[in-house]
């Protein structure tokens, strides 16, 4: 299973991957046109800056997800198969039990909408967005590496 | 071939460009593919790069930071960048206006006998314009004009002369508002003087220290190069020409003028002309020389002595690509870095001529005024030395060339359009207020790879016609409808509504005019002013049944354009992408919205052709209807 | 093949089960609730009150979960006594059920305290259970106004739901303050702030003694002697543990079942999970009943995979509550509030009361214990983790309150160092 990794020596921060993560899940799919929707989709992923280096976080799509067993209305689910978290946005009821336990920060809670905002490895594409849109190549998408370093 | 049917409707374009891909030499379409993602904050105008606290960025989603260091939110930001991109168009035109000002004052000073005062009428008028004194000799009226025009630039108060050639409506709403331009360097350096850190924050402000910039380029710098460059270069009159890759010859030798400023490009087609360097290219093996031009400088030579044109703004690599071209002369503006790399591909001598415009490791001769003839001549026997070198092998030259005609100034509106015994406005007027003509449309600016190449244009423009309304173009935006066959008296059988049809048959001319190059655009708004003194079309130019158009736009410059054009209360819709300013919704709305309440005409954004010509077309139906005008005729 | 007997059909229930199977996929297994409905989402029913989810959202797992599991299921039964000597149990029908492992997910119950006079009268409702939800829902129509006794989790969330469904409410809460039981004085001001602006009253400081009417609610009385009118009063004075059935058993009680690491109860084949369990208590360091939603899934997970054969290691249960008013969040980890000062007990706060921003970080001997978040809850699962994996956080705690604090400034400080950032 393909996961995301990042090489912290080539991120500039420049956020690309957030803005096509955002118009990549928009209505439009339009960069333009994604923010003048009604709801206006947010990047599910955020790049964080600190001890001078950036580094992107986004869901790691963990094999025991604790956002899946926290949420109490059995929103989050794991598909085995393609080795991600899913969401079903219409069970969700906005509590953030899953912001609360995601080990990584990875789960952003977005209060206007009352859904949280979480990767999902772009799940009907081939590639996700942010990984075409690094202009540096800093976002790495490939197997799954079981290493602990 | 299906995949080059995106990039380009034009055949010559798509057969150069698989040729490219078939010898591996990437395009401008390459390396916009290369380019992609292209920063989603610098196409929102949300990026600020203009001191060392930052560079900053404003997060479109509203999450993340809404302001930069020193406390600019998105509006500042965005019209701050805007502004910046409006002086630097405005300096590109003016600066062009100025070299042109400064050949008349050489001239007048007897430093060069390579050009000399060739349209007399207009050198009187405009020295009147100015308020000298005719009954001089030439050479005094020469000297005196040329000061006064290069004070233009240099001014520090009062206002343009050429602004009193506008409607006194209009210079009335320019002087309420505080935007009548007062001098043409002046403007520039107050608007870059704005923009910087700390300097002005309200984004309504800065559009109107925009605009007055922007029209002492309309109103100013191009309006000199325009009718300086009539008066010694001669004034255009309609002339027949070819358009396309097509014109270049496989037995000629190929020279190529790409660029802005005809006084290098006359001087060019005078030396290719020169029996010396004729006889010179027949021993060399070539049947002649065979002068084109690329851009607007080619616009000037086609409409002063029907050069033929080779291509517009994205065909400069394309013309190099067909492997015949032994020099390719270029001067300021628009010329793609690229050209370098792809010429030493070929056997092409690239040359610059311009100190201003210099490639590292490039042939640099440096052109003068005061040996204009001399340098020219230089440069084509550099081409004609390396017309040995071509590989005939390599040699491909589409087919494609297209008639056009050309050269309509305003004074030739007077002429062909008041019929042949009343040099007069009056019958344009009455084609419009009778209804036989909707309106007027002026469709001009780039090419740019984000759209299929020439397709906006050319839709726009057919639709117009359909819906007779009368084109007027200048710059690439001419050349992308003359290589469509748009240009020509036929064309109106063809595609013209009934009204439009019958008053080019009658006439004589094309459904679309083709007005010269992007300085020329200043002849769009003379001609304006001229529609409204003839009169019963209203009383300011924002009353006028038209509307302007940059279909495919590119260039600083273009935004420089559509502001003056919108200062002076013309309706002016872009294509492709909307100006950088998306990531504020306040000056977003603000330009295609309020703006209107302050100088009767705002901006549009479309990124459809015929939706945009619809918007033109209604926007056109409403002035009509302001001025209680009959319904259109058909 | 081996006979699994789970007593309790909810979060800890259905984990145990998933992790069961998991591993298992052959053995038996046999749930028994006492209530006549599938696997609920609990936690939804003040959702399912407020009418912001239909009936049809709040099931845990499809129908066809326990087909698909190959679980038998006993809906409506309720066991009344474990037998651990003879490995079987005994239900409310008289009916007996061997097995060969035994969880006890029973859950708690709310307490009605019975010092307050006429708290057996009709109308007077816990909010535990769907029954209780749909018991109220019946009861809207002819309601105008509500009392809700207790300040807690359950008593606002049920005055939420009230409201949003125009009953006038009024919070008559013991303590000085909302949610005692998770938030500092100074959070939980911000959310009554919040819950005031909204329309819910909130009286602090007060109990009630008496519920009014002769047969139908009418009023209620304080302590203080003011009376309140009012035809519905909703108790939310927390729970107790379903240990009835262990009554006169050998298995340590305490308020809770007693479990160890393993979620073991003192009887080897026996095992405990959820809100009937006492477990040890990774930030008191003692033992605590933690009846939390994710707690009781942790909890049953871990029993589950124990009771198939694994050897796992229970850390420990902590407080561990998220919870959202009108659009202020709210979440509340560990140790909320230090009752007494001590030499290695530190405090970083960050109050930011123009955006209604709220943080809270308690640490013992540079190790944080607890965390409160009010307003901006981001990274709030990195501060679980940090209290979890017991991690020394003085080389960063000047970041801790910091608005971009997030995963990446811990990354050093892991003991098992993860593959993300090459």
């Amino acid at each position: 299973m393909k996961q995301l990794y990042y090489d912290v020596d080539k991120c500039l921060g420049c956020k690309s991957c957030e803005i096509a993560c955002a118009v990549g899940h928009s209505a439009t799919k339009d960069l333009f046109k994604a923010l003048k929707e009604e709801r206006v989709s947010l990047p599910r992923k955020k790049v964080m800056h600190t001890r001078g280096k950036n580094y992107p976080v986004s869901c790691r799509h963990c094999k025991d997800p604790k956002c899946v067993d926290a949420c109490m209305a059995g929103a989050l689910s794991y598909d085995k198969e393609k080795g991600i978290v899913l969401h079903d946005e219409t069970r969700c009821v906005g509590c953030w039990m899953c912001v609360m336990v995601c080990p990584y920060g990875a789960i952003r809670p977005n209060i206007k909408t009352r859904i949280p905002l979480r990767c999902d490895k772009c799940k009907d594409k081939d590639e996700p967005d942010c990984v075409k849109a690094c202009p540096t190549g800093a976002v790495i998408w490939q197997e799954e590496v079981e290493i602990k370093l | 071939m299906d995949e080059f049917k995106e990039k380009s409707i034009d055949l010559a374009t798509q057969e150069m460009l698989k040729k490219a891909q078939d010898e591996n030499i990437k395009t401008a379409w390459d390396r916009l593919e290369l380019q992609q993602p292209q920063c989603g904050f610098g196409q929102l105008g949300l990026c600020c790069t203009v001191c060392n606290m930052g560079p900053c960025r404003i997060d479109p989603f509203g999450e993340g930071p809404q302001s930069g260091v020193c406390g600019a939110n998105a509006d500042t930001i965005a019209a701050r960048n805007l502004a910046r991109k409006i002086a630097a168009g405005a300096s590109a035109h003016s600066d062009h206006g100025r070299d042109v000002a400064h050949t008349l004052s050489l001239l007048a000073d007897g430093h060069t006998h390579d050009y000399e005062i060739l349209d007399v009428e207009k050198f009187r008028d405009l020295a009147s314009e100015f308020g000298i004194n005719i009954d001089k000799p030439k050479e005094q009226i020469a000297k005196e004009l040329s000061k006064r025009l290069l004070e233009e630039f240099g001014k520090q108060d009062g206002e343009l002369v050429f602004c009193k050639r506008a409607p006194k409506k209009r210079q009335n709403i320019w002087k309420s508002l505080n935007i009548t331009p007062r001098g043409i360097d002046r403007e520039a350096v107050e608007l870059l003087h704005t923009t910087n850190m700390g300097v002005d924050n309200d984004y309504k402000n800065i559009i109107n220290t925009g605009m007055r910039c922007a029209l002492s380029d309309g109103w100013g710098g191009s309006m000199v190069a325009t009718d300086v460059q009539d008066i010694i270069l001669g004034s255009p009159k309609p002339v027949r020409g070819k358009v396309n890759l097509g014109v270049l010859k496989e037995d000629y030798v190929n020279i190529v003028v790409h660029g802005h400023e005809p006084i290098l490009s006359e001087m060019a087609v005078k030396a290719s002309m020169d029996p010396e360097l004729v006889n010179l290219a027949r021993r060399a093996g070539a049947q002649g020389i065979n002068l084109a031009g690329i851009c607007c400088t080619a616009n000037e030579v086609l409409m002063r002595h029907g050069i033929p044109i080779a291509g517009n703004f994205l065909q400069q690599e394309l013309a190099i690509i067909t492997g015949a071209v032994e020099v390719m002369m270029v001067d300021v503006q628009c010329i793609m870095p690229a050209l370098h790399e792809i010429a030493s591909c070929f056997h092409t001598k690239l040359i610059t001529t311009n100190p201003k415009a210099r490639f590292p490791g490039v042939i640099h001769v440096e052109f003068e005024p005061k040996h204009a003839y001399e340098v020219a001549k230089q440069i084509i026997k550099t081409g004609i030395e390396n017309f040995s070198n071509r590989n005939k092998e390599r040699v491909n030259i589409p087919k494609q060339e297209m008639d056009l005609v050309a050269g309509f100034t305003k004074e030739i509106v007077f002429q062909i359009l008041g019929g042949r015994y009343r040099a007069t406005y009056k019958p344009l007027n009455e084609a419009i207020i009778s209804g036989r003509l909707r309106g007027l449309a002026g469709v001009v600016g780039c090419n740019n790879p984000k759209q299929t190449h020439d397709y906006f244009h050319t839709t726009l423009v057919k639709e117009l016609i359909k819906n007779d309304v009368l084109v007027l173009q200048t710059g690439c935006s001419a050349i992308a409808c003359a290589k469509q066959g748009l240009l020509i008296p036929e064309a109106a059988r063809e595609y013209a509504g009934k009204g439009l049809q019958e008053i080019c048959e009658a006439v004589g001319i094309p459904p679309v005019l083709h007005l010269g190059s992007c300085v020329d655009n200043s002849r769009i708004l003379t001609a304006a002013s001229y529609i409204i003194a003839e009169g019963g079309l209203g009383e300011d130019l924002s009353d006028i049944p038209a509307a302007g158009a940059a279909p495919e736009w590119m260039s600083e410059k273009a935004i420089t354009i559509g502001f003056y054009f919108v200062a002076s209360g013309v309706y002016t819709v872009f294509g492709a992408s909307p100006f950088a300013t998306l990531g504020s919704k306040n000056l977003s709305d603000y330009l295609t919205g309020q703006l209107e309440e302050v100088v009767g005409a705002k901006f549009e954004f479309c990124d459809d052709p015929l939706k945009m010509a619809h918007l033109m077309i209604n926007h056109i139906d409403n002035k009509r209807k302001a001025l209680k005008l009959k319904p259109v005729m058909y | 093949m081996k006979q699994f007997v789970i007593i309790g059909n909810s979060a800890a229930g259905i984990a145990a089960i998933e992790a069961i199977r998991n591993k298992d996929k052959e053995s038996r297994i046999t749930v028994i609730s006492d209530e006549d409905y599938p696997s609920y989402c609990r936690c939804l029913i003040s959702y399912y009150l407020a009418a912001e989810i239909d009936e049809g959202k709040i099931l845990y797992r499809p129908l066809d979960f326990y087909k698909e599991n190959k679980i038998d299921l006993l809906l409506n039964k309720r066991v009344i006594h474990v037998e651990p000597k003879k490995n079987y149990i005994v239900c409310d029908d008289k009916s007996k059920l061997s097995y060969d492992t035994l969880l006890i997910a029973t859950g708690a119950k709310p307490k009605f305290p019975q010092g307050i006079k006429g708290i057996k009268k009709t109308n007077v409702f816990g909010f535990r259970t769907i029954k209780d939800t749909k018991d109220i829902l019946g009861q809207l129509p002819v309601t105008k106004s509500a009392c809700v006794l207790g300040g807690g989790l359950i008593g606002l969330k049920a005055a939420y739901a009230l409201k949003k469904r125009n009953i006038e409410v009024k919070v008559i809460i013991k303590s000085r303050q909302v949610l005692s039981q998770m938030l500092d004085f100074e959070a939980a001001n911000i959310v009554q702030r919040r819950l005031e602006d909204n329309g819910i009253e909130i009286i602090l400081g007060q109990d009630v003694t008496e519920i009014i009417g002769n047969g139908d609610i009418k009023a209620v009385k304080l302590d203080s002697g003011k009376v309140f009118g009012c035809s519905m009063v909703i108790v939310g004075k927390g729970v107790q543990p379903n240990v009835d059935l262990v009554k006169d058993t050998d298995i340590k009680v305490n308020e809770g079942i007693i479990v160890d690491n393993r979620l073991q109860t003192n009887i080897p084949n026996i095992y405990a999970a959820g809100d009937v369990c006492e477990s040890f208590d990774l930030t008191k360091k003692s033992y605590s009943i933690n009846a939390l939603w994710p707690v009781a899934v942790e909890q049953g997970k871990m029993a589950g995979r124990n009771m198939a054969g694994d050897s796992l290691n229970y850390d420990g249960s902590l407080g561990m509550n998220s919870i959202e008013f009108f659009g202020l969040p709210v979440v509340s980890l560990g140790i909320y509030k230090i009752k007494e000062p001590g030499a290695h007990i530190e405090e970083l706060k960050l109050s930011n009361t123009k955006e209604n921003i709220y943080k809270k970080i308690i640490l013992m001997d540079n190790i944080i214990i607890g965390a409160i978040f009010v307003g901006d809850i981001r990274n709030s699962g990195v501060f679980l983790r940090l209290i979890r994996e017991k991690i020394d956080v003085s080389s960063i705690k000047d970041r801790l309150c910091h608005e971009n604090f997030g995963y990446p400034d811990i990354i050093d400080l892991l003991k098992d160092k993860e593959c993300i950032y090459v």
